[in-house]
């Protein structure tokens, strides 16, 4: 009885994937294609495939897709090295220390995990004005870390329950400092956190749009996501330029979630499974 | 205690690098005995480490999220805006200028539309998903890739995608008409339509992020209960309804309260795909109206109060919710 319809389920699932992919599918074969075929035949595939678009995209003359990818790759990993290396320290201080205000402290900034952009994006650019960093990178890497250290520390906070306490006190004995401690003993027992924040947060900044466009600002140039939006006029007709920038513009956060991969899905589902 | 322990602190960076190896019970330069001493515990409270551990964060935090908020509490009672030389403090009149305020309210009804229709629909096709991926093997696995890379896309790659379909001359309707559909609808410009799409497009995005959860929650399920319960004679149907959707208990919640949070402050889709069209604001959320009300027409003081109330239901909807369904689970 079973085995009759086992073949129900793979060819579904197939078909049901086959439907999600198309959008994904439509952007990726039309890349290869002259914007005239991409109108004419969609769902065709590009043959034989052409790299006008993608060489376009890279020739382009104003130089939006090779200041935008340095600017995203300058800001993206500024601002994860940065973010996980402070909500590591904070976050083990504060579980450690046990004391009422680190509690409140830790809630405060829990609280801050659900504060939309839009809420305090009008301040930031203030302050930023009012230190001299509006549209430049230090500023915005300091609103990305800001914004994003909450749930650093909230990945970082269960993690350094499970460190043992012996190990530090071991670190101790040895005449290690709590420095010291925290560098070689502690960090390195986080490695599974920390490459969950470097994966969330590598993927959330490079793909970020709001925050860039208000804060790096037409000056300073921008990232390549906000490039992508620049690259697109009000009435959009090359489809196959547009598709080829936006290749361009995830290929590098595609690969680099593809080499981290399990550990992100890991970090994802962390919490599914304890209720 | 603590003095002799803040003295030390202020060398604690500096001496503790250049030390080349672990001085085994030695005094050290900054006077620190390393000994088995009860200091190694107790030395929290400290204001040095927390001034090296915990400061930078607290500062930034405070910088870039809780000055903010402080800040856009206070302008929203006030009535800056760019045209007008002079501020004052007008404490509620925005609020209750607002809640009275068409524009404002649709945008509120806009955003409430499309997070209940990105909620359930996300966890309905999410969960109907994570079932029929239910099974072990490469297949299997490359497909929850597969549900997954949206995900990992930018919201203005996946709108513009969406855009380049859904728009009037996108390749949906070129390929309806080219089928011989004489005036195939706006699926973004048509105002019984937009709304719907701008969902279908976010339901698309996040909807792997919920197959993967419902799917991690499916994997905690023990399989004996399952079998016990086919052995007692329970149809695919009770199956489901007595044990599997009560053990997925977390996953929904999980799912339901980060859909929520993400839906509400949605700005990106909105710009890429309406411009918070059609009309003034057919698809305008509160987030986005937000931005136009603060950058576009300058009007710093509406825009904070719009904030505010935009902190004040995200806040109250997600504690709610969270709170809803957490009893929930341990009723279950």
């Amino acid at each position: 009885m079973k085995s009759r319809t086992s073949w129900v389920r793979p060819l579904l699932a197939i078909a049901v994937a086959a439907v999600f992919c198309l959008p994904l599918y439509v952007a990726l074969v039309n890349v290869f294609k002259p914007s005239t075929d991409v109108v004419a035949s969609p769902l065709a595939l590009p043959a034989p495939p052409a790299l006008d678009n993608i060489e376009h995209v890279l020739s382009r003359p104003d130089g939006l897709f090779w200041y935008g990818l340095a600017n995203s790759v300058i800001l993206t990993t500024l601002t994860i090295l940065i973010t996980t290396v402070l909500a590591a320290m904070s976050a083990y201080h504060l579980v450690r220390s046990g004391r009422w205000w680190s509690r409140a402290v830790l809630g405060v900034m829990l609280a801050g995990l659900m504060i939309p952009p839009a809420v305090i994006i009008l301040p930031i650019t203030r302050i930023l004005d009012a230190v001299g960093l509006m549209h430049t990178m230090p500023g915005a890497v300091l609103v990305d870390v800001g914004y994003y250290l909450p749930f650093a520390v909230f990945v970082f906070m269960g993690f350094v329950r499970s460190v043992p306490r012996e190990l530090e006190e071991a670190a101790a004995v040895d005449g290690a400092g709590r420095f010291r401690t925290f560098w070689q003993v502690v960090f390195p027992l986080l490695r599974p956190a920390s490459a969950s924040v470097l994966i969330f947060l590598g993927v959330w900044v490079w793909n970020d749009f709001l925050t860039p466009l208000l804060v790096l600002g037409p000056g300073a140039g921008n990232t390549v996501t906000v490039g992508i939006f620049r690259s697109i006029g009000p009435y959009q007709q090359d489809f196959g330029a547009v598709f080829a920038f936006m290749l361009l513009a995830t290929l590098p956060v595609l690969v680099f979630y593809l080499a981290l991969q399990k550990h992100f899905v890991r970090g994802l589902t962390g919490g599914a499974t304890k209720g | 205690m603590t003095n002799s322990v803040r003295s030390r602190t202020g060398t604690d960076t500096a001496g503790e690098r250049s030390r080349p190896g672990p001085p085994h019970r030695t005094p050290t330069p900054s006077g620190r005995t390393g000994g088995p001493g009860g200091h190694r515990s107790r030395t929290w409270s400290s204001a040095g480490a927390f001034a090296v551990f915990v400061l930078p964060t607290l500062t930034l935090f405070t910088a870039m999220v809780l000055a903010p908020i402080l800040w856009t509490l206070y302008t929203g009672m006030t009535d800056e805006r760019a045209t007008r030389p002079e501020t004052s403090f007008v404490a509620l009149d925005n609020y209750g200028f607002l809640l009275g305020d068409e524009e404002f309210r649709h945008s509120m009804w806009n955003t409430v539309v499309i997070t209940v229709i990105v909620v359930l629909l996300t966890n309905l096709l999410g969960l109907a998903i994570a079932l029929l991926l239910r099974r072990q093997g490469r297949l299997y696995s490359l497909l929850r890739g597969v549900f997954f890379t949206p995900v990992i896309l930018s919201a203005v790659v996946v709108s513009v995608i969406g855009r380049s379909i859904l728009a009037d001359d996108g390749l949906l309707n070129s390929t309806l008409v080219s089928m011989g559909v004489a005036s195939p609808p706006g699926w973004l410009t048509d105002p019984s339509y937009a709304i719907y799409s701008v969902s279908g497009i976010m339901v698309w995005q996040m909807l792997g992020f919920a197959v993967v959860v419902y799917l991690a929650g499916l994997a905690g399920i023990p399989a004996e209960l399952e079998e016990a319960a086919s052995l007692d004679g329970a149809g695919p149907w009770q199956q489901f309804r007595a044990i599997t959707w009560p053990m997925l208990a977390s996953a929904l919640t999980i799912n339901t309260v980060m859909l929520m949070i993400s839906t509400f402050k949605v700005y990106d889709q909105i710009a890429v795909l309406t411009n918070g069209g059609p009309g003034t604001n057919g698809t305008a959320t509160v987030a986005f109206e937000v931005i136009r009300t603060a950058f576009s027409e300058q009007r710093p003081g509406l825009a904070s109060a719009m904030a505010g109330i935009m902190l004040v239901v995200v806040a109250a909807a997600s504690v709610t919710t969270l709170k809803l369904l957490q009893r929930r689970e341990v009723d279950l």
